[in-house]
């Protein structure tokens, strides 16, 4: 395969020839090993020797297979999907060695035992920078999950990726990802444009309401992936309310919606983490464009866009809508590579297949180290609940 | 009765001392519809907030007569008060969300050949924020309880409607600068979202219209 992109109409593919996918894949194969054992020697316990090759193997073949056949998305899903099944198998009991229980007592919320995730950091910092206080119950720098420790990977992601953050970091996306895939074909084609605005109107209420509440309102009552984690214990009216607003919430927009859509409904529709990194895509260099020229405005793009970030109006300009998560399904699909990765400011066609490398880097990477923990606790999980009939360790 | 002067003097100072309360619970209603109108002057804005005030207004004397005739006996049962406030929540609730998640209405009203009801679609949010200022004039807010005490206090009808007038008049120096926000230019997806953001306000306004309304049945 020619590493430059002919200007003819044939389909161009960021594919690379087996040589130079060995020489790119390298120090991938380099770094993954260097992040997976820190230094450390390689573990003895077989529960946890196995899980560790697994995700080294797995996401080193994954990566070669994305520099080899040009294909993105296809191979980015695989992990993406995984990550997001072993964090759910590895979060709960997790939650049950650290604090002997599932669901939050009133002790916990007081005494910040409750771990802080990403959902919560838009109505967490706004809030923050206007009235100095941080509103979510959980430690500043210690233990699991800390709010300190979680905004410094946010912000590393967010400098790196943008909205990418979405695809390739988030451990909740990957749920609704995977469930997008399930059908061949959506049972519902048709959202209003319209309803791809409700996660900024959903970010800016809940902010609003957050800050004039002091209290983290979306992870409170609005959060879908609290039925895969954890909530309140179910001992007042109020608790039993919040359930059944997460678990609605859950099965409509992270099941429901995305098998009978083949979209991620939750990030496209609701998320209002997903609208605030939105915005962050303006500060990021890399971004997807298309290449009007190639174009023959065949709309295969905006069918397979799971975001709704591509429409007419986009196609016409070139670019994709602020909301792209940079998942790379429309450069899959597109049938004349008119779709591609792109570092802003420089040309189009010619720096193609090295814009998706320097993008594919900290991207997979990240993806990768982020979630190499993920996997290898949820499989862990999986041996220990084969091996020993339970998935916590005593 | 006390002396209107003192009265009105007592009304302003409550009014904003209490004010900010009423940005926080006017602010997010207001909000949204101001950004959300397509083509509106500085004018238009301007008289969205006049409505707004002039509903806040009737709300506020309506209390205030309220006030009056019970003195503090009906007002002071927290039952009763969970349940004007929890059924006031739920009308700016249901307005907010029809408001919010119905499509734009398109065209013109004055339309020959359009039915009564498409009249009625096209021209009902030019009198939302009039309805929704009604409703959330009847907020009974920490302030507003204070001053419902006080304008019991006063002994008449005449010193209870100076009262409330008072104190609308201080609350509202805090939502005037709003029209400034509806003048900014505002693309198609700010309209839109801010519209949105309507509805999403409205969800949230049915939670606290519930939760009183609960509330008032457990009291
Ligand atoms: S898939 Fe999209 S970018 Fe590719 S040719 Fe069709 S419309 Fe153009
Ligand atoms: S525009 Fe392309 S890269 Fe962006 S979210 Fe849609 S399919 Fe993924």
């Amino acid at each position: 395969m020619s590493s430059t992109p002919t200007t003819t109409s044939r389909p161009w593919s960021p594919g690379l020839s087996w040589p130079k996918t060995a020489l790119a894949a390298l120090p991938m194969l380099l770094l993954t090993a260097l992040m997976l054992l820190g230094g450390r020697p390689l573990p003895h316990d077989p529960l946890r020797l196995v899980p560790l090759l697994a995700v080294f193997v797995l996401s080193n073949v994954l990566f070669v297979l994305m520099l080899r056949t040009g294909k993105t998305d296809r191979f980015r899903a695989i992990l993406f999907v995984t990550v997001a099944v072993c964090f759910v198998l590895s979060f709960i009991p997790n939650l049950l060695e650290v604090r002997g229980n599932i669901g939050l007592t009133g002790d916990d919320l007081v005494q910040g035992k409750t771990p802080f995730c990403h959902m919560v950091i838009p109505m967490t910092v706004i809030p923050a920078a206007l009235t100095r206080t941080i509103i979510f119950p959980g430690s500043m720098l210690t233990g699991f999950a800390a709010i300190g420790s979680m905004l410094v990977l946010w912000l590393a992601a967010t400098l790196a990726l943008g909205r990418g953050f979405c695809s390739w970091g988030c451990f909740f996306g990957g749920l609704e990802d995977g469930l997008s895939r399930v059908r061949n074909r959506p049972l519902v084609k048709a959202i209003g444009k319209r309803w791809t605005y409700l996660p900024y109107a959903v970010l800016g209420t809940v902010v609003v309401i957050s800050a004039l509440t002091l209290t983290p309102t979306y992870c409170e009552w609005l959060c879908p992936f609290k039925s895969v984690t954890e909530f309140n214990a179910l001992t007042n009216t109020r608790a039993v309310a919040q359930a059944v607003i997460f678990f609605s919430l859950f099965a409509g927009l992270v099941v429901v919606g995305p098998v009978v859509t083949r979209k991620r409904t939750q990030c496209g529709l609701f998320c209002p983490m997903g609208a605030f990194q939105g915005f962050t895509n303006k500060l990021n260099a890399f971004e997807v464009r298309v290449d009007r020229e190639r174009c023959s405005d065949c709309g295969q793009c905006e069918k397979v866009c799971p975001t709704f970030s591509l429409d007419r109006e986009s196609l016409a300009k070139g670019g994709t809508r602020v909301s792209c998560v940079k998942c790379g399904k429309c450069v899959d699909a597109c049938p004349k590579g008119a779709a591609a990765f792109h570092i802003k400011g420089t040309a189009l066609r010619p720096q193609a297949r090295s814009a998706r490398l320097l993008f594919l880097y900290p991207a997979f990477l990240f993806l990768t180290v982020f979630g190499s923990g993920m996997i290898q606790d949820g499989l862990y999980r999986v041996l220990l609940l084969v091996t020993t009939g339970s998935m916590i360790a005593h | 009765m006390l002396p209107i002067g003192q009265l009105l003097g007592e009304g302003v100072v409550v009014g904003l001392a209490g004010g900010t309360g009423c940005l926080a619970t006017c602010g997010p209603v207001l909000l949204p519809y101001l950004l959300a109108e397509e083509g509106r002057s500085r004018w238009a804005s301007v008289l969205a907030l006049g409505q707004l005030l002039l509903g806040r207004l009737v709300g506020y004397l309506a209390i205030g007569i309220l006030a009056w005739l019970a003195g503090m006996t009906v007002l002071a049962s927290p039952r009763w008060r969970a349940w004007l406030v929890g059924t006031a929540y739920l009308g700016v609730a249901i307005l907010m969300v029809a408001y919010g998640f119905s499509p734009a209405a398109k065209g013109c009203a004055a339309t020959p050949g359009a039915g009564i009801l498409a009249r009625v679609r096209t021209r009902w949010p030019k009198l939302l924020p009039a309805a929704l200022g009604l409703l959330t004039g009847l907020n009974l807010c920490p302030p507003f309880v204070v001053a419902i005490t006080r304008a019991a206090d006063a002994g008449g009808l005449a010193g209870s409607l100076a009262f409330f007038s008072a104190f609308f008049v201080g609350t509202s120096v805090y939502l005037a600068p709003l029209p400034l926000l509806g003048w900014l230019r505002r693309p198609e997806a700010v309209r839109t979202t801010a519209r949105l953001a309507a509805g999403v306000v409205g969800v949230y306004f049915a939670y606290l219209g519930l939760v009183n309304l609960i509330g008032g049945l457990l009291a």
